[in-house]
């Protein structure tokens, strides 16, 4: 199943994965636990984790989420297609 | 310089031109040699039909209403080719001599012009000499700066150290700092040979002195994508590496200067149009905010403003008319980059703004498509100008840390001393212009350096 992210508003002490289970009734499988409980940003206590897209629609309107968000795929950009050749 | 000569007819010049004739010299038109005036006599002199207009008074050169052309000898006028001094006092008294006979009607530039803009599949332009010296990089070296022991983190597909020094580049690397998502095999500064170390190669053009960082993002082994792509939650996680990293640094001399030269090809890899989790235009966006929070630690962060440029699109872009330049590579607190050929001119894939974020992208830009790294036949795209101005940014860091510039001061010094292309000003092709490391240096003189620059053992 696709993942999605997911912004929380947390306490420092929240933010840690067994805590936002809890906090959200997660799963242990729903929850990427490699990708663990990020800090986006320090100065907001944001923090985002990586769950299954499922999931993230059940939990949208709880209390610490801010919002879900996508996890498009990126690549390098260039050189173009064409120039990819060896040497 | 070469000139164009437009003169009045005269039957001897006109003959020969009927003839098909090299024109049987200028003498036979001019009555005297005009100093500084020189003639390629290869050159067959070609008239030039006269416009004619039935309004009286009115000017045949605005070309409204319809004016018709005249090809009769009386009226006609003929150009050719020549030089005139390059110095510019000579140059004046030359075209002045030549445009007070009245033989002549007037001296006009001929300047060298081209076919097209660069494309993918176009052969390289220039090599990564020529881009040391455009870019100013003997002005940097001279007032002391090439990145000595600036952390570089290069967030791409991992860096090929061997491959590096093979190419005659010494870099200083921290392994310690590096990072890869989880199932990478290969380790830092061991990746296979690719798009990651002609960056890292780029960089070293301008800041051979950098410490390299080796982010290796788009290794993800994630399954059923492309060899070399990633996903943005990678990106988050190598962020927030790089976010404890830059924390770690002393405040005096903290400084951090990141490279992405990767983005989306397609918005149908993001959510769709009106979708409030969309990452294209969404400052909200945990990547997108992870990316304001590094800035505002003080790291320079630089994007490729992307190959989805109007002229001649990378293969890959699925962009249509659509804004192209996207997500981070929008994002207010980043410089993005866009790229040119050695020859100052565009290079046709580089996508253009407006930026989906801030709609003033690209910032500027820098040099690309053209031969250095030999990972590829050109170190091409928009991939290969953000590194190259990520070393110049590198190379300022080593003596103005970002407590003495933030990273905003500093991008507002690049779009200022940046040599000014397309229209006046800023402009959505190559944002400020062209990066130009010998103004920014002259520039700098005016900012107070850190008292604890990093000194040199």
């Amino acid at each position: 199943m696709p993942r999605v992210m997911v912004t929380l508003r947390l306490a420092p002490e929240q933010a840690s994965l067994a805590e936002v289970r809890d906090l959200l009734g997660l799963t242990p499988d729903e929850v990427d636990p490699a990708f663990g409980v990020v800090n986006i940003s320090p100065a907001e206590h944001l923090y985002t984790i990586l769950v299954d897209e499922a999931a993230a629609g059940r939990i949208a309107d709880a209390e610490p989420v801010e919002g879900v968000y996508g996890n498009p795929r990126v690549e390098p950009f260039g050189p173009p297609e064409e120039d990819q050749s060896s040497p | 310089m070469r000139v164009l000569v437009q003169f009045r007819s005269s039957p001897a010049v006109h003959a020969a031109t009927l003839r098909g004739e090299a024109m049987p010299s200028f003498a036979a038109t001019a009555a005297e040699p005009i100093p500084g005036l020189v003639i390629d006599p290869a050159y067959n002199p070609v008239q030039v039909p006269t416009p004619q207009t039935d309004e009286p008074g009115a000017s045949p050169y605005r070309y409204s209403p319809a004016v018709s052309f005249s090809m009769a000898l009386e009226e006609a006028t003929y150009l050719v080719r020549g030089t005139v001094p390059d110095d510019p006092d000579d140059q004046r008294a030359a075209v002045a001599e030549a445009t007070a006979r009245p033989e002549v009607v007037g001296v006009y530039s001929d300047p060298v012009i081209s076919t097209c803009l660069v494309c993918p599949g176009d052969p390289a332009v220039g090599n990564d000499q020529d881009v040391a010296t455009q870019l100013g990089v003997k002005a940097l070296a001279d007032a002391g700066m090439d990145g000595y022991r600036v952390p570089v983190a290069i967030v791409d597909t991992g860096i090929n150290l061997a491959y590096l020094e093979s190419k005659g580049r010494d870099p200083k690397f921290s392994r310690q700092r590096s990072w890869a998502p989880a199932g990478v095999a290969t380790r830092p500064g061991q990746h296979p040979v690719g798009h990651g170390t002609m960056c890292a190669f780029d960089v070293g053009i301008a800041a051979p002195k950098a410490t390299l960082l080796d982010h290796a993002l788009l290794l993800s082994e994630t399954p059923g994508e492309t060899a070399m792509s990633g996903l943005l939650s990678d990106a988050v996680l190598s962020y927030s590496r790089l976010l404890e990293i830059i924390q770690a640094i002393p405040a005096s001399r903290r400084s951090l200067v990141v490279n992405n030269s990767w983005g989306m090809f397609s918005p149908t890899w993001d959510f769709p149009v009106g979708h409030p989790g969309k990452y294209s235009d969404n400052p909200a966006h945990p990547f997108n905010v992870i990316v304001a929070s590094l800035e505002s630690a003080g790291a320079d962060i630089l994007f490729a403003a992307g190959n989805c440029g109007r002229d001649c699109p990378d293969s890959r872009c699925q962009f249509g008319t659509s804004r192209p330049i996207c997500g981070a590579n929008s994002h207010p607190s980043v410089l993005s980059v866009a790229g040119v050929d050695t020859r100052m001119r565009r290079v046709g894939y580089s996508s253009q703004g407006p930026g989906r974020i801030d709609p003033d992208k690209p910032d500027l830009s820098a040099y690309t498509h053209f031969t250095g790294s030999g990972v590829y036949p050109a170190d091409g795209g928009t991939s290969a100008a953000c590194p190259v101005a990520t070393g110049v940014v590198a190379a300022v860091r080593e003596k103005y840390p970002s407590s003495v510039l933030t990273p905003a001061e500093l991008r507002a010094l690049l779009f200022k001393t940046a040599q000014d292309l397309g229209g006046t000003g800023f402009d959505h092709d190559f944002g400020w212009g062209v990066i130009d490391g010998t103004a920014l240096t002259a520039s700098l003189a005016g900012v107070k350096r850190s008292s604890r620059s990093r000194a040199r053992r």
